[in-house]
């Protein structure tokens, strides 16, 4: 029988090693429990203040629709193809149309330079959002078409797939796609027993935390706020689960914070676009 | 003029007893609820509820209609039929590309069964139609298949490329030829129109 002399082949059997080893602390700096201080942006804990968020459509002209946010430093571009032909006819749903999602950071968005060939953990993220777009958009009236969304991340200042949701569904409104509802993304990082709300990329990598042993974790939530439907929960870190309820809540609130700068931006750009039909027009 | 109310998708219209729903609008637990981002529009029928819908864009999406003339690119060829798309209608360009079909036995009106698709039309070439007729699953559906006809004498194909890359010169009805090479290629010509000629 051919023997593979090549290769060093792998036990039969073979276990993760972290499920034997108890958790290790993370860091130098995190070893020792910090007193409870205000964020370093001068938020609040424990309180729902998300910052200050800067919208706009129609950014990108060769796309359908494009929404730019803002929120903080972190700042995300989406544009909307669609809805056009599948490309793809052999798992073509006749009865509805497809979304595609794309989502990538730019090589200079994070601390450390990245590529522009997407990894793995953007590929995770575009699964993420299509998981939350899907359910708000009327794909029904769209049989045998894809939609296509494109998010671009210029700069990562942490919660960017809350952001990216957000920015997603303004540039399909602002593209024409029938939607149910918006779909706004909020996130949350659990520290302890209080949380921050839209967490910096320093927040959210734990580098605050004041004990960092317990019930560190990070959940982003995106909502259908008028309808008032969860489309989408990602969690993850280690947290208890009255935290998780806790948390999930938290962030509802952060997103129907957002929802009156949202709806201006569209109304800005759905003003800006078109003057309103006259009386007589059909 | 009163000031014309916008809304985004999710907000609330009105109830269904009050009006029924329109375009870029969905019902939901009895009350209309908008699905695009534009400007309200209620319009009273008489008898009937009035409709209110969403208008996004102001002017209205044109489709080609059954007996418009279209003009169409050739995307390829089968021994059955052509695959062409939409460019303009009438005069007027269109936005959004519409997908065609010209059957074998649409390309002519006289000895349909001898036609050969390679010989009247190549990819590439721009072609006046007819329309015939259309389906749609619904208004502005993206994957709506138009089936048109030149079987007349006015309909057939008007720009050509020849192999050699140069424009093409009709001679007769079923010919073009390359004003460089001066090879001769058939094609279902279309007649030019009196009016386009200078004698």
């Amino acid at each position: 029988m051919p023997v593979d002399t090549r290769r060093v082949r792998a036990p039969e059997e073979s276990q993760c090693p972290l499920l034997f080893v108890p958790l290790l602390p993370r860091g130098p700096l995190r070893t020792v429990a910090q007193p409870e201080k205000a964020r370093v942006d001068g938020r609040q804990r424990s309180q729902v203040d998300v910052r200050p968020v800067f919208a706009r459509c129609g950014l990108v002209t060769q796309a359908k629709g494009s929404a730019y946010m803002e929120a903080g430093k972190t700042k995300v571009l989406c544009a909307v193809y669609g809805p056009r032909e599948s490309e793809r006819k052999d798992d073509t749903d006749m009865k509805a149309g497809r979304l595609v999602c794309d989502f990538r950071y730019a090589p200079f968005s994070c601390p450390k330079r990245g590529t522009w060939i997407q990894g793995s953990e953007e590929r995770d993220a575009a699964q993420a959002l299509q998981e939350a777009l899907r359910p708000g958009l009327c794909l029904h009236r769209y049989p045998r078409a894809q939609v296509e969304v494109n998010v671009l991340v210029l700069e990562h200042d942490g919660s960017v797939l809350a952001h990216a949701v957000t920015c997603a569904s303004m540039a399909l409104v602002d593209a024409g796609v029938e939607m149910y509802d918006l779909v706004l993304g909020c996130a949350l990082r659990q520290d302890g027993d209080s949380y921050l709300l839209d967490p910096t990329l320093a927040e959210e990598s734990g580098g605050h935390a004041t004990q960092p042993e317990d019930n560190q974790g990070g959940v982003t939530v995106a909502l259908l706020p008028s309808l008032g439907q969860v489309s989408g929960l990602h969690a993850d870190g280690e947290l208890r689960d009255e935290s998780v309820s806790a948390a999930v809540r938290a962030c509802m609130e952060g997103c129907h914070r957002l929802y009156p700068v949202v709806r201006r931006a569209l109304v800005y750009a759905a003003r800006r676009k078109a003057a309103p039909p006259g009386d007589a027009d059909d | 003029m009163s000031p014309m109310k916008l809304c985004v998708p999710g907000e609330k219209l009105c109830s269904a007893e009050d009006c029924s729903p329109g375009a870029g609008t969905y019902l939901r637990h009895g009350q209309i609820f908008a699905s695009l981002a534009g400007y309200v529009l209620k319009k009273s029928e008489g008898e009937e509820l009035p409709v209110i819908s969403v208008i996004k864009e102001t002017e209205a999406q044109l489709l080609p209609d059954v007996g418009a003339i279209v003009t169409c690119k050739v995307t390829s060829i089968n021994p059955r039929f052509a695959k062409v798309h939409i460019l303009y209608v009438g005069s007027t360009p269109l936005k959004e590309r519409f997908r065609g079909t010209i059957r074998k036995e649409d390309v002519r009106a006289t000895e349909k069964d001898k036609v050969e698709i390679y010989k009247s039309f190549r990819p590439g070439d721009i072609v006046l139609a007819k329309v015939v007729s259309f389906s749609h699953i619904s208004l502005g559906d993206v994957q709506s298949n138009y089936l048109l006809t030149t079987a007349e004498n006015e309909l057939g194909v008007v720009v050509a490329h020849s192999e050699a890359g140069v424009q093409m010169v009709p001679i007769s009805w079923c010919e073009m030829q390359c004003p460089r090479t001066h090879a001769k290629e058939f094609r279902k010509v279309a007649r030019v129109q009196p009016e386009y000629l200078q004698a």
